[in-house]
C-alpha cells in the first residue's frame, strides 16, 4: 500500500507534438482549450487529424535555455540523421532533463533508467525506406539497419543524456503510455534506478496503419457529412489520430529530496490488466477492475478521486464501455467525480498517449485548472460531470488517467498532487 | 549527358556535409579520406549511399571498402557510369 510516502515523483516533463512545441505551450492549449486536430487533407482517409510539425533539431535545441552546448552536440550528432519521431522524442527527453534540473544537480548514469513507450513504431520510416530500396536495393538507406527498430529511440536518448541505468522499450498498443509509466515506477520503486525517465515516441502513422484503423472501423473516415464529434458526444464516430511525442522524469522521493527538486506531481499507484482477448471489443468489467486495482495499490478509495483524464478515443464502444467502468467504479459519485478527455485536444497518440496525458495531468494538478471537452455538447452520458466549455479552476488531490488498448490491454495511473 | 568526375566529386562532397554537418564540403579534398576528414562508419556508409542514389549509381556494396580516398571513391562510381 502506497501512501504517499514512498510515492514516486515526477520531477520533469517535456512535450513537443501538434498542440505546442513545449509543455508551457502545451498547458496553455489545455487551459483555452485549443484542439490541434485540422480537416486532413486526403479524402479518403482520417477526417481529422493532429499532424505536428517538422522538428529541426538544431533549431529545437537552440530555442532551449541552459541546455549545455556538449548536450546539444551530442543531441545534433545522435539524431541529426534520425527519423521524426525519435528527433521529436529527443527533443521532449532534453526538456524534461532540464526541467527535472539534472544538468545542475546530475544522478550517476548508471542511476537513471530509460523506457520508451510504443509499438511498432517505425513502420512509416520502413515505407519511405521500400521505396527507395524497390528503385534498387543498394538504395536502402544505409542506417535502416539502426532506425527501423523500436529501440533506436532508447538508444539515442541514451547517447544523447549520456546514461546507462536500464532501458527497453514497451508496447501496450493504445495503453502502451500508462505501461511505460508502470514500468518506469517499479524500476524507481525497487532502487534498480533513482530516477527513470518515460518517454512517449512519437507515432507518425504510415498509409497501411492508417488503412488498418479505418477498415475496422476505428479511426473516424473523411467522406461524411459531419466532422466527427468528439470523445464522448453523441456525434462521435472513431478516434482522429495524433502526433505528439512526450517525457515524465520519475523519480524516488529520496533522490529527489537529495537533489533539491520540487516534484510536479507524484504516482501513488498502478494497474495493468489484460482481459484474455486479442481484438479490438474492450470489456467495461476489466477496466473497471483495472481502476480499482490502481486504487487499491495507492492505498486510496474511489471517494477520494477528483478527477479522471479517461483513455476517451471518441469510439462510440470505447467512450460507452469506459462510461459504465466509470459508473462501477465511482457508483452514487458518478456525478462528483470530474472527468475530461485529452484525446480532443491532442488527437489519439497511440502509444505516447498515455505519457501526453501524464504531462496533462501533472500540469493540471499543480497548476490547480482542469482543461475543457470544447465540442461536447451532446454528451452520452447525462449523470457524468465533464468539465464544461472553459477550463475549471480546482485544486484536485487525487486523479486517475486511464489507458486502455486494443488486445485488451487496460491501464489505469492514481496521481496525486505535490504539497 | 555522361557524369563527369567534377560532378560525382561535387555531389559526393555535398553528401559528406548533409551528413556530417560539421564538415565543410569545401573541405572534401581528393586525397583525404572520409575516415580522415572524420566520418565514423555509418556515416561513410550513409554518405556512399546516397551518393551514388543522386547519380543514378548502382554500385556494388563490395566496391567500397574502408581506405579509399575520396578521388578513389569518384574513380569507382565514374566506372559504373
Amino acid at each position: 500500500m502506497n501512501a504517499g510516502g514512498s510515492a514516486v515523483r515526477i520531477t520533469g516533463l517535456g512535450f513537443l507534438g501538434a498542440p505546442a512545441g513545449d509543455v508551457g505551450g502545451f498547458t496553455e492549449a489545455l487551459r483555452t482549450g485549443r484542439t490541434a486536430l485540422v480537416p486532413a487533407p486526403d479524402g479518403l482517409g482520417p477526417a481529422l487529424h493532429a499532424p505536428a510539425p517538422s522538428v529541426g533539431l538544431g533549431a529545437a535545441t537552440a530555442a532551449m535555455p541552459g541546455l549545455p552546448e556538449p548536450v546539444r552536440l551530442r543531441a545534433l550528432q545522435a539524431a541529426g540523421r534520425s527519423p521524426q519521431p525519435v528527433a521529436a522524442s529527443v527533443v521532449a527527453a532534453l526538456e524534461a532533463w532540464l526541467s527535472a534540473g539534472l544538468d545542475r544537480e546530475p544522478l550517476p548514469p548508471h542511476r537513471v533508467g530509460l523506457v520508451a513507450a510504443g509499438n511498432n513504431t517505425t513502420e512509416h520510416y520502413t515505407e519511405q525506406a521500400r521505396h527507395r530500396y524497390l528503385r534498387n536495393p543498394v538504395y536502402l538507406p544505409a542506417r535502416y539497419g539502426l532506425h527501423h527498430q523500436d529501440t533506436d529511440c532508447v538508444a539515442t536518448v541514451s547517447r544523447v543524456l549520456a546514461t546507462t541505468g536500464e532501458g527497453f522499450t514497451v508496447g501496450g498498443a493504445s495503453a502502451g503510455g500508462n505501461v511505460a509509466l508502470v514500468q518506469g515506477c517499479r524500476l524507481v520503486e525497487t532502487g534498480a534506478v533513482d530516477a527513470c525517465l518515460v518517454i512517449g515516441v512519437l507515432h507518425d502513422l504510415s498509409p497501411l496503419q492508417l488503412r488498418g484503423y479505418l477498415t475496422l472501423g476505428a479511426m473516424a473516415r473523411a467522406g461524411e457529412k459531419d466532422p466527427p464529434g468528439v470523445p464522448f458526444d453523441r456525434s462521435h464516430r472513431g478516434f482522429s489520430p495524433g502526433e505528439a511525442a512526450a517525457a515524465v522524469l520519475l523519480e524516488s522521493a529520496r533522490s529527489a529530496a537529495a537533489r533539491g527538486v520540487r516534484p510536479r506531481a507524484e504516482i501513488r499507484g498502478y494497474h495493468v490488466g489484460l482481459d484474455a482477448n486479442n481484438l479490438a471489443d474492450p470489456s467495461a468489467a476489466a477496466e473497471a477492475d483495472a481502476m480499482r486495482r490502481a486504487l487499491a495499490r495507492a492505498g486510496a478509495d474511489a471517494a477520494e478521486v477528483d478527477y479522471v483524464n479517461t483513455h476517451g478515443t471518441g469510439s462510440p464502444l470505447g467512450d460507452r464501455t469506459e462510461i459504465d467502468a466509470l459508473r462501477a467504479v465511482f457508483g452514487d459519485r458518478i456525478g462528483a467525480v470530474r472527468l475530461n478527455a485529452t484525446k480532443g485536444l491532442t488527437g489519439h497518440c497511440l502509444g505516447a498517449a498515455g505519457v501526453v496525458e501524464a504531462v496533462a495531468v501533472a500540469v493540471q494538478l499543480s497548476e490547480g485548472f482542469l482543461h475543457p471537452d470544447p465540442g461536447l455538447t451532446d454528451p452520452i452520458a447525462g449523470d457524468c460531470r465533464f468539465v464544461p466549455a472553459a477550463a475549471e479552476h480546482v485544486e484536485c488531490g487525487l486523479a486517475l488517467s486511464n489507458g486502455f488498448g486494443f488486445g485488451g490491454f487496460n491501464t489505469s495511473v492514481v496521481f496525486a498532487r505535490s504539497p | 549527358m555522361t557524369l563527369t568526375r567534377e560532378t560525382v566529386h561535387e555531389t559526393l562532397a555535398r553528401t559528406v556535409q548533409l551528413v556530417v554537418p560539421t564538415i565543410d564540403a569545401a573541405s572534401v579534398k581528393p586525397e583525404l579520406t572520409l575516415s580522415e576528414l572524420g566520418c565514423n562508419s555509418i556515416d561513410r556508409a550513409e554518405i556512399v549511399t546516397l551518393t551514388i542514389e543522386e547519380l543514378g549509381l548502382v554500385v556494388p556494396v563490395h566496391e567500397f571498402q574502408q581506405g579509399h580516398s575520396v578521388d578513389t571513391l569518384v574513380e569507382v562510381m565514374l566506372r559504373y557510369a
